[in-house]
């Protein structure tokens, strides 16, 4: 049949049939996802279990979702070149200095409602209502607790103590928890002090790892004795197993207090569905979604919901949030500096 | 591309008169527009116009080098070199080493070792490294399927992982044309050798394998060249190379100039490594012109040495192949057990599957327009296009990504400008905001995987058979279609078949460039490894190992019937990851 098909002129009638369906099937892809009536969601929050409070939205309200996986920079990177024609309505990151990033390029808009100011703490959303808050997340040292004292940790600097030479592990300057930190450090100590401090780190020789997992993995495989992580890794792993040989070392606890980022949540500027938009902004902060997050060891937004009964000790832990107006403009120079001290 | 087909007189469209000359044909065509050499040039410009982005991105960008470039690009290279230097030797060795074992000696399980020891080219390297992690992690609660978390591995991470990882997938490039170079070896010139007082192995050693050392070279060459552009086990190992580099600038600086400047770095020693593997392989073929009945009589083994012999290549094996496999299933099945699957699995295949057939389909259409062409008309415009056309093979996925990229963004805006300014309608983002853009870089990269598979086939095709048709006073387009398509087909399936694997396999492009929603199994195994969540990755990964088989399959299959010489004609495949 085929061989009738192109019996004749063929590449000139196949290839353009080829090429026309090709292109209609894509523009079709293209505008099918711009469809009225689905709320479409840039989300950077892993995808492993966390479309359930999505789901429960999209199954209380009828309004349809549609989550969109990436990494924090990826979906930055995405929002920024498509712009206008964008078909997303909302970015969700893992951390707060990306939504900086969007909201200084322009990608978001500011968006408020009596319910999301009641329901996000001050400190946890920004003054116009252009990011809000849906989780705290602490950023802390983690030790083995067979092979370190406790107590032996008390900071960052201590991942740069030489005693621990060629004990420490870091996971990749890629990640957007390092960027932040460093950022948000740069902001606090300056950046002598900041380049100091990596210097020390670097000086220890780490073992650069993939993911904040892998490295409480290798931490407890016995592979190095001193991480850095966010805590609710930590918090999962010992829900599952009481006797997991890493602990947190809460960090600057006679200081400042444990660096602390938020996921968050900000309309992207070019959104035609706000209140469908502002609707999910809510329910993500209501208590029901919020106490889903929990349930997964992050800290919520939301004051009323404590944290999972697993880690409750935990809710106690000084911190000290990142200054994200502050450390937003110097991501570019963390990732600099990271490049510059020889963090992988 | 299509509009380039040549334009005839309508007369000559339908046939002309049944009486006319061969002469006659021939001389209507003195002086037309060469239409084939058209098309051939305008595919070449679609395929590989896209890596002009690449030097220009120096020129652009005023100065020498970027400062994130230039920060990041000497450890990047150096580390890039290291990996090809190791896994140059690493390949060669391991390969090189198994050739000779199998082609000169005879033990037990020989035969279906000479088969086996082909299997490891359809495990991915970011696969193989994910369940190296995933065992050396005692932490992670799933470890204990397999081994009960009794086995100590050695750190995988770092730049000796990334060589012995990436060795292991692929040092079948070596075996396979090693094999192929020692079988088209003379029994004569081992016999002289034997005749002056040598042993057996002083003979292979000092004669066999200086013979087959273009063949060897050729195959290492290949192997780096895979190295080089590996992305997914580097970066999972940690071990920072320029295709990392390149991922890093883009999305950790956003700097797209930078990100252009380090892939024509990469671009640059990939191209090296195909100058060489040109030079080889063409030199190896001087040495294969051989009739079957005077190869070399494998040596039978005795003694101890009989039952070692097959112990070293069935450990690799297991190490590389057999056990991976087994701890992919044992997860998979833990998570079917569990309920604990990723998300939407089903639409991640489904989404793999479309972006394959389709890339598959348009690559079979330019390259069996291009292999005729060349065959129609042979010029050489056409003949430097279909080579021009070919080097997106050569070109790392991380460097077609960003090279593609920059033009359809431009692409984009424009079609944009004009579909709302003529006809009032919001295209969105045509390329880059659908699949369009990652089926333009599939095409670019595997066009030319297509294209080898079909021109050997026309090759096949007798050239009388097109003088016949033509004689008949059938125009090029009907010898085309009514002459070589019927017989191409077992080519044009091939290709398709060749490059719908590579697309299901193929994860730095597809990481850059898909369009957000609409993972594909490879992007699922990447997300998840990347968050050490290896047991959602398992039951994709094994997919994807599953489909990666096929063309291996058939590699076995065509050795067994022609020889290895055959097979490694068609061995030298790009892999994905």
């Amino acid at each position: 049949m085929l061989s009738s098909l192109i019996r004749r002129r063929w590449p000139l009638p196949l290839g353009a049939a080829l090429l026309i369906v090709v292109v209609l099937g894509g523009a079709l892809v293209a505008s099918g996802d711009q469809g009225d009536d689905t709320l479409v969601v840039y989300n950077g929050r892993s995808h492993y279990g966390d479309e359930a409070a999505f789901l429960e939205f999209q199954r209380r309200t009828g309004i349809d979702v549609e989550l969109r996986g990436g990494t924090a920079p990826e979906l930055y990177e995405r929002l920024r070149r498509e712009g206008e024609d964008t078909p997303a309505d909302l970015l969700v990151t893992t951390d707060l200095a990306n939504l900086w990033r969007a909201e200084e390029s322009g990608l978001l808009r500011d968006a408020s409602s009596e319910a999301l100011r009641a329901q996000v703490p001050e400190r946890l959303h920004d003054d116009q209502g252009a990011w809000w808050a849906i989780s705290a997340r602490i950023r802390t040292p983690v030790v083995s607790t067979e092979r370190v004292e406790p107590g032996a940790v008390t900071g960052y600097a201590d991942l740069g103590d030489p005693r621990l030479k060629g004990r420490t592990c870091l996971r990749t300057s890629n990640s957007e928890y390092n960027q932040s930190l460093v950022a948000d450090m740069i902001a606090k100590r300056g950046p002598q002090a900041t380049e100091a401090l990596l210097r020390s780190w670097m000086a220890n020789d780490p073992d650069i790892i993939n993911s904040d997992g892998e490295m409480l993995g290798a931490i407890a495989g016995g592979d190095c004795d001193v991480g850095l992580a966010n805590h609710y890794y930590l918090g999962r792993t010992l829900k599952d197993d009481p006797d997991f040989p890493v602990a947190p070392a809460w960090a600057e606890q006679d200081g400042a207090g444990a660096h602390a980022n938020v996921s968050g949540v900000g309309m992207v500027r070019w959104s035609d569905m706000e209140d469908e938009a502002l609707a999910l902004m809510e329910f993500l902060t209501a208590r029901g979604a919020q106490a889903e997050i929990t349930s997964r060891s992050e800290f919520a937004a939301n004051p009323a919901v404590p944290p999972a009964q697993h880690i409750r000790a935990w809710a106690d832990v000084k911190i000290d949030p990142i200054a994200v107006e502050e450390a937003g403009p110097l991501l570019d120079d963390a990732v600099m500096l990271m490049q510059e001290v020889g963090w992988r | 591309m299509a509009l380039g087909v040549p334009r005839r007189s309508g007369a000559d469209r339908r046939g002309g008169p049944p009486g006319r000359l061969p002469g006659a044909a021939r001389r209507g065509r003195v002086g037309r527009v060469p239409g084939w050499t058209i098309v051939g040039v305008l595919v070449a410009f679609v395929v590989a116009g896209p890596l002009v982005a690449l030097p220009a991105s120096f020129v652009s960008s005023g100065e020498a080098l970027d400062q994130i470039a230039a920060s990041l690009l000497p450890s990047a290279l150096a580390n890039s070199v290291l990996l090809a230097v190791g896994v140059g030797a690493g390949t060669l060795v391991l390969g090189g080493g198994l050739a000779v074992l199998v082609s000169f000696y005879d033990f037990p399980g020989r035969r279906w070792l000479d088969w086996a020891l082909v299997l490891p080219m359809a495990m991915p390297a970011y696969v193989l490294v994910f369940v190296a992690l995933g065992q050396y992690g005692s932490a992670n609660p799933l470890q204990t399927s397999l081994f009960g978390g009794g086995l100590a591995l050695p750190d995988p991470r770092g730049p000796g992982g990334a060589i012995v990882v990436l060795s292991a997938v692929l040092y079948p490039y070596v075996y396979v044309l090693g094999r192929s170079a020692f079988l088209g070896q003379s029994r004569q010139a081992m016999e002289a050798a034997r005749s002056l007082g040598r042993t057996y192995g002083q003979a292979v050693r000092g004669v066999a394998l200086p013979l087959a050392r273009p063949a060897l070279a050729g195959g290492a060459a290949l192997a780096v060249m895979e190295a080089l552009a590996d992305f997914g086990a580097v970066n999972l190992l940690g071990f920072e190379t320029l295709t990392s580099a390149i991922y890093r600038v883009w999305y950790g600086a956003f700097d797209q100039a930078a990100a252009l400047q380090l892939a024509t770095v990469l671009v640059g020693l990939a191209l090296t490594m195909v100058a060489l593997e040109r030079l080889l392989r063409g030199r190896a073929r001087y040495h294969q012109a051989l009739a079957r009945g005077d190869a070399v009589t494998p040596l039978r083994l005795k003694g101890g040495a009989r039952w070692l012999a097959p112990v070293v290549p069935c450990l690799l094996l297991g190490a590389i192949f057999a056990v991976p496999v087994a701890q992919l299933v044992a997860w998979s099945a833990e998570t079917l057990v569990e309920g604990t699957l990723g998300s939407d699995l089903a639409g991640a295949a489904l989404n793999t599957l479309l972006l394959a057939v389709v890339a598959a389909a348009i690559a079979v259409v330019t390259s069996t327009v291009v292999a005729y062409g060349q065959r129609a008309r042979p010029s050489r415009v056409g003949r430097i296009s279909a080579r021009l056309a070919a080097v997106g093979y050569a070109v790392p996925g991380t460097v077609i990504a960003v090279a593609v990229y920059v033009p359809l963004v431009w692409l984009d805006r424009r079609l944009g400008d004009a579909a709302g300014g003529l006809f009032g309608v919001d295209v969105g983002l045509l390329f880059t905001g659908t699949i369009l853009g990652l089926v333009v870089a599939y095409v670019v990269r595997f066009h030319a995987l297509a294209f080898f598979a079909v021109e050997a086939r026309m090759g096949r095709i007798s050239p009388s058979l097109d003088d016949a048709a033509r004689a008949l006073g059938a125009d090029r387009a009907r010898v085309l279609a009514d002459v070589h398509v019927p017989l191409l087909w077992p080519g044009v399936l091939t290709a398709a078949l060749l490059v719908v694997v590579e697309v299901m396999k193929e994860l730095p492009a597809t990481a850059l460039l898909r369009p957000l929603g609409g993972d594909t199994l490879a992007i699922t195994v990447w997300e998840a490894t990347k968050d050490s969540r290896f047991d959602v990755a398992a039951l994709p990964a094994l997919g994807i190992v599953a489909v990666s088989l096929v063309p291996v399959i058939l590699l076995v299959r065509l050795s067994r019937r022609d020889g290895w010489s055959a097979a490694g004609a068609q061995g030298s495949t790009p892999s994905g990851g």
